[in-house]
C-alpha cells in the first residue's frame, strides 16, 4: 500500500483498501436507559409520572389544570411543563399552588428523559404521589422519547379534525390512554367523536379512550379514575 | 424534527471513533432503521449532511437499511408481522398493534429500532503500509 504522494485516501479508495466493522449501537438507547433511571427513582419515592402528549391547541394544559384541582387536596401533585419558547402553560398551572417544573426546550420538539431527570431533582420528592409530564405540543416527535412516565397519553381533539389519529398512528400505538378532548364542540366542528374512537381501537384495540369537554365536565370522573389506576 | 436529535447521537457517536481512531476515515455509515420508528429517512439523511459538513465526515455516505414490524400476542401466541390499515389514509398502508390472528393487542417485538449496524472506513495514514 505504499502510496507516497497521497495524504488522504479518497473516498474512491480501491476494495482492498475498505474495512467494515459491525457496530450494534442503538441511538435511542442513550434516552432510554435514562428514562430507566427516572422510573426508579420515581418508584422509590412511590411516584406515578404520566407523560401528556398532544398537538398544541389539543387541550393539555387545561385537562391537567382541572385534574390538579381535582386532586391537590387529596395527594401531592406536581407539573412539569415542556414549552418550546414560553412558560405560559407553566404560569397558568403555578395558580394552583402545586409545585410546577418549567422545562424550556428552546425550540426542541420533545422533552427527553434527560430534562425530565434534571427537573426531578430539582423538586422536594418525598410528598408527592403523582406528576402529570405536559410533553411539547407535537403528535410525532415525543413518540420516540420515553421519560420514565408510568403511563402516556395522546390527548387529541375534535377541532384538530376527523383524521388526527390515522395521520399520527405511531404516537397511539405508545399510549396506554387515549382522550378525545373537546366534545362539547364535536357537532360545530361537524367530527364524530365515535369514529375517533374507532380509529384509535383500529390501531390498538385494548386502550382506553375517553371523550372529554373540560367545558362541560364530561369524561373528567372517567378519566380521574383511569389515571388514579394505571 | 427529532431527526435532528437522532442525527446528532449519531455524529457524536462517529466522530468519537474517529477521534480513538485518527488514521481511519468513515465513509459510510449503516444504520438500521425500524418501520415502527418515527424516523423520516430523508430528513434523516438532510440532517446528517448538514451537521456533518466540515468534520471529519464529511462526504461520507449514510446506508439505511429498511427494519420490518413483527408483533407478537399475549393472547393466542400469534407471531409475525403485524396487521395494516389499507384505508386508513390515500398514502401507504398503516401498520397496526391489532392481532391478525385474534384481534387483540399485540405487543412489537421488531421494528422500533434506531440503530447503527456499521462502519466502513479506509486507513488514512500517509505511512501506513
Amino acid at each position: 500500500m505504499a502510496n507516497e504522494g497521497a495524504v488522504h485516501v479518497t473516498l474512491e479508495a480501491s476494495p482492498d483498501e475498505i474495512y467494515d466493522i459491525e457496530l450494534e449501537h442503538s441511538l435511542l438507547e442513550a434516552n432510554a436507559k435514562l428514562a430507566v433511571e427516572n422510573r426508579a427513582l420515581l418508584d422509590r419515592h412511590g411516584i406515578t409520572a404520566i407523560d401528556f402528549m398532544g398537538a398544541i391547541g389539543s387541550g393539555k394544559t387545561t385537562l391537567i389544570t382541572k385534574l390538579v384541582e381535582r386532586l391537590k387536596s387529596r395527594l401531592g401533585v406536581a407539573v412539569f411543563n415542556g414549552d418550546a419558547t414560553t412558560s405560559d402553560d407553566a404560569d397558568a398551572i403555578a395558580k394552583q399552588n402545586v409545585p410546577v417544573v418549567q422545562i424550556a426546550t428552546i425550540n426542541g420538539c420533545h422533552l427527553d428523559a434527560n430534562l425530565v431527570g434534571k427537573g426531578l431533582r430539582k423538586i422536594e420528592l418525598g410528598n408527592l404521589k403523582l406528576i402529570f409530564i405536559e410533553n411539547i405540543g407535537n403528535l410525532i416527535c415525543p413518540a420516540e422519547f420515553p421519560l420514565g412516565s408510568k403511563a402516556r397519553v395522546v390527548v387529541v381533539s375534535v377541532t384538530e379534525g376527523p383524521w388526527m389519529v390515522r395521520k399520527h398512528p405511531h404516537m397511539f400505538l405508545g399510549a396506554e390512554i387515549v382522550v378525545i378532548n373537546k366534545i362539547d364542540l364535536a357537532q360545530a366542528m361537524e367530527v364524530s367523536v365515535e369514529d375517533l374512537v374507532d380509529d384509535v381501537h383500529k390501531l390498538k384495540p385494548d386502550i382506553k379512550v375517553i371523550p372529554t369537554s373540560t367545558k362541560t365536565g364530561a369524561g373528567l370522573d372517567e378519566f380521574e379514575k383511569a389515571l388514579l389506576a394505571v | 424534527m427529532h431527526e435532528l436529535s437522532i442525527a446528532s447521537g449519531l455524529v457524536e457517536k462517529l466522530l468519537d471513533f474517529s477521534e480513538k481512531n485518527p488514521d481511519k476515515k468513515i465513509i459510510e455509515v449503516r444504520l438500521a432503521v425500524g418501520e415502527l420508528s418515527h424516523i423520516e429517512e430523508e430528513q434523516l439523511r438532510f440532517c446528517y449532511e448538514a451537521i456533518t459538513t466540515e468534520t471529519a465526515l464529511e462526504g461520507s455516505k449514510l446506508e439505511i437499511e429498511k427494519i420490518d414490524a413483527m408483533v407478537k400476542c399475549p393472547h393466542c401466541l400469534y407471531r409475525g408481522r403485524p396487521k395494516y390499515w389499507d384505508g386508513a389514509l390515500s398514502g401507504i398502508p398503516v401498520a397496526t398493534l391489532e392481532c391478525p390472528s385474534c384481534g387483540k393487542t399485540t405487543e412489537a417485538t421488531d421494528g422500533q429500532e434506531c440503530a447503527i449496524k456499521s462502519l466502513r472506513f479506509t486507513e488514512t495514514s500517509p505511512i501506513a503500509s
